[in-house]
């Protein structure tokens, strides 16, 4: 306990309802952190033996699930999920489990640190007084244009607070960026959205309601958007309504651990799905006897089928389905729209779903409910935006760079060299919890505490029906020398004096995050409301956030969006090699888990390879090359190469090999570092029109190294003494 | 002069008479094979990870793991739906009467199988007996952080409830144990039984899809006891007559049923 607080002002203030649930919480407002203590000088409410419970908010992505961390005696011990928060109703995904390791890694940056150059490993420890001091130069002694933030998907409360501070110095907005988004392609889903309906929100797609769901490359079952509401969906669709099996049909080159649930995979050639969606349309309308909408007006049902290289009585057999289904959806996923044209395709795809009839409807399209403190849907930058943000660096118009929360020289495509952006900014000053590859090449490295030993908020951006601000709080004391990026800020900001000094009073970060949580005491929609504004954080601690009681979601309206010719056509490749190149998330790495070893040791679903990179290649093919399991093959892209072994996977295209992205870090400590490649260095430097990078649309070369690299993988070698069927 | 050492005795117990206590059934139609349960079972249980290289030799000591088989070539290729494997607390268990040292016995009061740590020798006849192959040996000091420095601070998560396994010793899935006795300690204090749902394993706990439903199948009206009446239900390897505790439901994926 603090020493600002009383064990009886604590206790009066945690047990604020809390004996209806065991989440309690975790210290009064005017405390700022647990602290450990010694075994003989136990907290009464921390009995020997007894575990306490704090909610939280996950950090491993930027879905929002609220977390219930089990600690004993100072320490967080398991993870487990929030039953009440509306996000993930009490369960998790395999990085939220794993977070502890990320907690308790041993390669965290633990003190802040100068390096005198960058990319060594050596840094000089510095004190965090001189750290705020080179951060209050670094705002001070430069114009405001010169100064960039570049920002993670996560916290918000990070980003609410940056923003508010560049507006007060006049400098740029922060940029946000990471790669799910990029492999989301979250930029085309929200253009689409304007286009389409009019608002330019994130779509909601309600998984569970539908009776059939059609999902082009959606791969909701996977890390994209919000995996766990959505896994959730996935039940409600196959045994939410009684007697009655919702379907699921998978459009997809490569078998996806999506896909693989699926009743139907149908391996379409890539870049063809918005030919494929009008051509579904047109079926249904002329099934129908309705006059052809002018969006499907130039479908041709036999040339899309033989453009995406499928059987055209199967696609006939399945826009039959989908038009007599009760309760349809369509989905888009990220790789249908990571192409040349894949604005047309989230458009083809929202538009049928338009004429289905599901926009606000059980088991349709909505669009997601707006958070709290929220005025609309901001969404992460996009690749194209990144590349200019990356042109301005080049340029050298930025004289510090903030980096936050986002590993740009890991998650950004290679092709955009932001490795040669920095070489042109005097000044880098990065805050990364691990010693990741931007952190290496900063000046500067002020490390933030991690997740678990932080306070902040998450607007859930989808995933949920209600409008969620998904509450963080300290659950353990920082284990290392570390400082909230908040706090380092506000310190310097006051240090800076004038305009910044004047918008940012606040004496600490919860302090900062009460200013935004005293607009939301009154709202009435919330499950529970305080009158004051430390009764409101102690509830907001309690439970784990703020919520709505009722259904958020906004039901979108597409009044012309048949009436436009949408023109789609198959998309355009980069490259003139015999393989479509498929990257993909890794399903249990996602961008950041690779270093923590738990999750290096699950097997991918699919494959079930651990610890490695692995390129997937059709059986039959590899046979005609020559290639077995394990042999390393050297990809071929116009924009880089890296070699890899492969993993002869038998449900992919012939024309086509994947490759996940999770792996292939050069630091990043000593579980990821020389570990697997990245996918990032085939990437080709062209966009959608929503300015998305059109990531899955390049053609690669494959050339045999006649080198191997056995995997380690699940399979093959099941029982004690390591027994491989194949040999 | 006979002296009565009060060995344990193992019957084999008609399938009839055997009533159960714990039991669990995983929905295979709602597994999205996630690894959800793999990594919530393993932060759980203070399950080590051995690295690329053992685990390359088949030594990873994943309590579950989730399993998929193929068949057909692409383009009529089927994947079997997921299929998450752990110890099925067989009544009838193969790894017992194979154990030179009764570290693999039956509990009495639980009707689980157990192992006892401080008495396995490592012979590991119980892990080549198992038909399900979900026992796992530690091979190295997976634990020891003087051998491994890079596990200090992750040892921080250590859950003081579960035994750290040291090198020589076999392990497998307790039904998550140390949640059962919480539950019935916390019943008992409570003067009452144990309900239906007080006790939920780590995977079932974590499982995004809740295809995992844990409870007394003793009681016919717990859920666990309900969903198994299921007509999709079957237990792996019933032919083995091994009294599995876990019923599977079948699920269909892309097309193949079971």
């Amino acid at each position: 306990m603090s020493p600002e607080i009383s064990r009886r002002d604590f206790l009066k203030l945690a047990s604020v309802g809390a004996a209806t649930t065991a989440a309690l919480t975790g210290c009064g407002p005017a405390s700022r952190y647990v602290t450990r203590e010694p075994y003989v000088k136990m907290p009464e409410y921390n009995y020997n033996g007894l575990s306490t419970y704090y909610a939280t908010t996950c950090r491993e992505c930027s879905a929002g699930c609220g977390l219930v961390i089990r600690t004993f005696q100072g320490r967080a011990l398991k993870v487990e999920g929030n039953r009440d928060h509306p996000v993930n109703m009490g369960k998790t995904c395999p990085r939220g489990q794993i977070t502890l390791q990320g907690l308790y890694n041993p390669d965290r940056v633990t003190d802040p640190l100068h390096r005198k150059q960058r990319g060594s490993n050596d840094g000089e420890k510095m004190d965090w007084d001189a750290a705020v001091q080179v951060v209050t130069d670094a705002l001070t002694h430069n114009q405001p244009n010169e100064v960039a933030f570049l920002l993670g998907m996560t916290p918000d409360h990070l980003f609410d607070m940056v923003s508010d501070m560049t507006k007060a110095m006049g400098a740029p907005a922060p940029i946000r960026y990471g790669a799910p988004a990029m492999f989301e392609s979250r930029a085309t889903l929200v253009q689409a959205a304007q286009t389409v309906f009019g608002q330019a929100a994130l779509p909601s797609f309600d998984i569970g309601g539908a009776d059939l769901v059609v999902s082009f490359g959606a791969n909701f079952l996977e890390p994209w958007l919000s995996q766990v509401s959505q896994t959730r969906g996935y039940r409600n669709l196959r045994q939410g309504t009684p007697n009655h099996r919702g379907l699921f049909v998978q459009f997809e080159s490569r078998m996806s651990q999506t896909a693989s649930k699926a009743d139907e995979w149908i391996p379409n050639k890539p870049g063809t799905e918005a030919v494929l969606a009008l051509a579904m349309g047109r079926i249904i309308a002329e099934a129908r006897g309705l006059p052809l909408p002018p969006a499907f007006a130039t479908a041709d049902v036999n040339q899309a089928a033989s453009q995406a290289d499928i059987n055209a009585d199967d696609l006939k057999r399945l826009a039959t389905i989908l038009g007599n289904a009760q309760r349809p959806l369509v989905i888009p996923g990220g790789q249908a729209l990571a192409q040349s044209n894949g604005l047309q395709t989230a458009q083809a795809i929202l538009s049928l779903n338009a004429f289905l009839g599901n926009l606000g409807k059980a088991g349709g399209v909505y669009l997601s409910p707006i958070a709290p403190l929220e005025d609309a849907y901001h969404r992460p930058a996009s690749a194209k935006e990144m590349a200019d943000f990356v042109g301005t660096l080049k340029k050298g118009a930025v004289k510090v760079l903030f980096v936050h929360g986002v590993n740009p020289l890991f998650e950004l495509p290679k092709s955009l060299s932001f490795a040669d952006a920095l070489k042109n900014v005097p000044q880098v000053i990065s805050f990364a919890t691990f010693p990741d590859e931007t952190a290496l090449e900063a000046d500067y490295v002020f490390p933030d505490h991690h997740g678990l030993e932080s306070w902040g908020y998450q607007k859930v951006a989808t995933g949920s029906n209600a409008s969620v601000l998904s509450g963080a709080q300290p659950v353990v004391s920082p284990f290392h020398n570390t400082k909230a990026t908040v706090d380092l800020l506000l310190a310097a900001s006051q240090a800076a004096g004038g305009q910044i000094a004047s918008a940012l009073p606040f004496k600490d970060e919860l302090e900062y995050i009460q200013s935004k949580l005293s607009t939301m005491l009154s709202n009435a929609n919330g499950f529970f409301t305080a009158p004051e504004i430390n009764s409101f954080t102690a509830y907001f601690q309690q439970h784990g956030g703020w919520w709505s009681t009722g259904d958020d979601r906004l039901a979108p309206t597409a009044a012309d969006a048949l009436n436009a010719n949408i023109g789609a056509s198959v998309s355009q490749f980069d490259g003139d090699g015999e393989f479509f190149l498929l990257p993909f998330v890794s399903p249990t790495l996602a961008e950041g888990g690779a270093n923590k070893p738990w999750l290096q040791e699950l097997g991918d679903p699919t494959t079930t390879v651990m610890w490695n990179t692995w390129i997937e290649m059709n059986p039959q093919k590899a046979d005609e090359m020559g290639i077995q399991d394990n042999d390393i093959v050297t990809i071929v892209s116009p924009f880089g190469a890296l070699e890899a072994p492969v993993y002869r996977y038998p449900a992919i295209r012939p024309d086509t090999i994947a490759i996940p992205f999770g792996q292939g870090h050069t630091a990043y400590g000593q579980f990821a570092a020389k570990r697997g490649v990245n996918p990032v260095d085939l990437l080709p430097q062209k966009y959608n029109e929503a300015g998305d990078l059109a990531y899955a649309g390049v053609k690669v070369h494959v050339q045999k190294t006649g080198r191997a690299r056995k995997l380690s993988k699940m399979e093959g070698v099941l029982g004690v003494y390591g027994f491989d069927a194949k040999q | 002069m006979a002296n009565d050492l009060q060995l344990p005795v193992f019957t084999n117990t008609s399938e009839q008479e055997v009533s159960g206590k714990w039991g669990m059934v995983i929905d295979q139609d709602l597994c999205t094979g996630c690894q959800a349960c793999v990594a919530a079972c393993s932060m759980e249980n203070n399950v080590p990870f051995v690295g690329e290289e053992d685990a390359n030799y088949g030594r990873s000591m994943h309590w579950i793991r989730i399993e998929r088989f193929w068949s057909g070539t692409f383009p009529e290729v089927k994947m079997t739906p997921y299929q998450p494997m752990l110890c099925q607390q067989c009544h009838n268990a193969p790894c017992e009467p194979v154990c030179p040292v009764f570290a693999s016995v039956h509990s009495a009061s639980e009707d689980t199988n157990l192992q006892v740590y401080n008495r396995c020798v490592g012979t590991r006849y119980c892990a080549n007996n198992c038909p399900y192959q979900v026992r796992v040996f530690n091979w190295r000091d997976y634990t020891d952080a003087r051998a491994r420095p890079w596990l200090t601070s992750l040892q921080n998560q250590l859950s003081p409830d579960v035994t750290v396994r040291r090198r020589g010793v076999m392990e497998k899935c307790t039904f998550c144990i140390q949640r059962i006795h919480q539950a019935e300690q916390v019943a008992a204090s409570e003067n009452r039984s144990i309900a239906d749902g007080d006790v939920t394993p780590a995977c079932a706990q974590a499982c995004p899809a809740d295809a995992i439903v844990f409870g007394r199948i003793d009681d016919p009206n717990s859920r666990v006891s309900q969903a198994a009446l299921n007509a999709r239900g079957y237990h792996q390897l019933d032919e083995l007559r091994t009294t599995p505790r876990i019923t599977y439901l079948h699920g269909a994926s892309n097309g193949s049923n079971g």
